[in-house]
């Protein structure tokens, strides 16, 4: 569900409109170029051949394992893992507001959806989806912490309802969930959601009757805990946060990621897959923008294959794969480290690393549009259904490219640690934590590898849809 | 999760009959070793006991809380940090085998130090070459 190309494009739609508005021509199309973001900034800024880019980056993924694994110390691990501080609770006062700023937002986007200007940059439902939640609010998700269950205008909605109460089927688990992310993600790649705010407002709307008849049938609680993809979702970024709510009920103050150790709240294969979907579906998103994707598919399509049914399979088997290589991974730790642990337990422990690397996948790809676009949003939310005729885009500096590899390797860095931490909590002998992490640290390299190689090529539209 | 319930199965085979008398009092204490007492019953499928000890493998199982390690060493350890109160051969078996752990690690880090200097001096080359 990443935001990179999509959002690129509505920059696109916005420079003539602004060229014609103001006399700031230069600067609004200088905007454009680098609201493209990690790949446009990248691309100016690498100047060495891209294999040599790509085995930098799996380098440094690779030497970091080597360098955790000299810290050796069980005490220290154990205290920068429990490193913490209670933090007051936010009042009943910021509660409500916080209720009452989700449901505005929601009223917002579906009577500026529906009745608004058509053109994306103008139309606050489009920002405010894309801008203020998908990268901003989720960025704050994983940055500090995830205040969605505060401001969750679903929930407010479909709680406020009555409740069939069913209990809600136990083996279906996550799986609802990560199917859900799953379609979220195939539906924005295929249709044009960024461009088309009555379309968007469509998808609010159907995702509104979703929830609330999950939640009237299962219980607001079963259901937003369980089967609510976006509630899900930003609960699994919400880890990588400092700021993350403890067993007790408070708030509490930790090293950034270090929630990521405790893995309690993986219950089996159907939350791991939830944790895999959440770091394949920002590569996939990026990945149907190359140019490689589009010689893949191509011959498909010309062979007279549906555009739609080509991008469903690739997103099968793109997700197949992911899954795949993390329970080989997982299941090597069995050989490497030499223990008796099932191959299941393995991976449920180690699961919990990958969300690191997709906070990082996702800053990456998200925060130019968060930065260039926060202004915009603004001045149209002054007046949603007749926005001002000139709308500003924040000038980002080309270096913020640069913040986006630094993400994605920094993601990686934390990965590492947290499997480290991992490893020594379960493990008994050092030497045996030290090899458990060989084959997660492979897939790393590899997912690292692959994320830097989407991120240097040229980014697109999708193509044939 | 039939296969999870084999799994389970042939851990707690594993365990004899005095350590699974002890296992109540162990799971009180488990920390490092907390998997092996984690007691949440798997509510979707997850394995109650995480182990799976393969069909004619020799497991060294914890006396504590039967926790199966595929090495005598990894079980002398356990019982040193997981398990407090041990008696004078286990004591013993603990330090033989941290003295062991300490030889093994000693010469990883050695191998890795060699690991990091090849990588860095390899790139260091790459980018004198390509870049």
């Amino acid at each position: 569900m990443d935001r990179h190309s999509r959002s690129a494009r509505v920059v696109r739609r916005a420079v003539p409109l602004a060229s014609a508005a103001l006399a700031a021509l230069a600067s609004a199309s200088r905007a454009a170029a680098h609201a493209g973001g990690v790949r446009s900034a990248t691309r100016e800024t690498v100047t060495v051949p891209t294999w040599l880019f790509l085995a930098t980056g799996g380098a440094v993924v690779g030497a970091s394992f080597l360098l955790a694994s000299a810290v050796t110390d069980r005490a220290y691990i154990r205290r920068i893992d429990t490193w913490g501080r209670a933090l007051p609770d936010a009042g009943r006062a910021a509660r409500v507001l916080a209720r009452g700023i989700g449901v505005a937002a929601l009223l917002i986007t579906v009577v500026a959806g529906l009745f608004g200007p058509v053109a994306p940059t103008e139309n606050a439902a489009v920002l405010i989806v894309w801008v203020g939640w998908w990268a901003a609010f989720v960025l704050s998700a994983y940055l500090l912490g995830n205040a969605w269950p505060a401001v969750d205008p679903f929930r407010a909605i479909a709680g406020a309802l009555p409740s069939l109460d069913r209990p809600y089927p136990e083996r279906l688990g996550s799986w609802p969930a990560t199917a859900g992310l799953l379609a979220l993600v195939y539906l924005e790649v295929v249709t044009p959601m960024a461009d088309d705010p009555r379309l968007l407002t469509g998808l609010v709307l159907a995702y509104l009757g979703v929830s609330v008849a999950g939640s009237v049938v299962f219980g607001a609680d079963d259901w937003f805990v369980s089967a609510d993809p976006v509630s899900r979702l930003l609960a699994a970024y919400g880890r990588v946060a400092p700021v993350a709510r403890a067993d007790d009920g408070g708030l509490r103050l930790r090293l950034p990621g270090m929630a990521l150790t405790d893995a309690e709240w993986i219950d089996g294969r159907d939350d791991i897959g939830f944790v895999v979907a959440v770091v394949f579906v920002t590569t996939y998103d990026g990945f149907v923008g190359t140019a490689a994707w589009a010689g893949v598919a191509r011959p498909l399509v010309e062979a007279g294959a549906p555009a739609l049914l080509v991008y469903l399979l690739a997103m099968l088997v793109g997700y197949g794969l992911f899954l795949a290589l993390y329970l080989v991974s997982a299941r090597a730790a069995r050989r490497t480290a030499d223990t008796f642990l099932a191959p299941g337990e393995l991976a449920r422990r180690f699961a919990p690393s990958l969300l690191a690397i997709a906070a990082g996948y996702h800053l990456a790809h998200n925060l130019a549009t968060a930065l260039s676009l926060s202004p915009t949003l603004a001045v149209v939310l002054t007046s949603p259904l007749s926005p001002p005729a000139t709308i500003p885009v924040l000038l980002v500096p080309g270096w913020v490219g640069g913040v986006g590899v630094a993400a994605v390797l920094g993601g990686h860095l934390l990965a590492v640690w947290v499997a480290h931490a991992t490893a020594y909590d379960l493990f008994p002998d050092r030497l045996q934590a030290v090899r458990s992490q060989y084959g997660v640290t492979v897939a790393m390299v590899a997912y690292t590898m692959a994320s830097l190689w989407i991120v240097s090529r040229p980014g697109g539209a999708p193509p044939f849809v | 999760m039939s296969r999870d319930d084999a799994s389970a199965d042939a851990a707690s085979r594993a365990v004899d009959a005095t350590s699974r008398a002890a296992d109540a009092t162990a799971s009180e204490t488990g920390d490092s070793g907390a998997a092996a007492s984690a007691p949440a019953t798997g509510a979707r499928g997850r394995p109650a006991a995480p182990y799976d000890v393969p069909p004619g493998a020799t497991a060294f199982t914890c006396s504590r809380c039967g926790r199966p390690f595929a090495r005598e060493r990894h079980r002398d350890l356990h019982l040193g940090q997981v398990h407090a109160e041990l008696d004078g051969d286990e004591r013993a078996a603990y330090e033989a085998a941290r003295d062991e752990e300490a030889d093994d690690l000693r010469r990883f880090r050695i191998v890795s130090l060699g690991m990091l200097v090849a990588l860095y001096f390899g790139f260091l080359f790459l980018y004198a070459v390509a870049g």
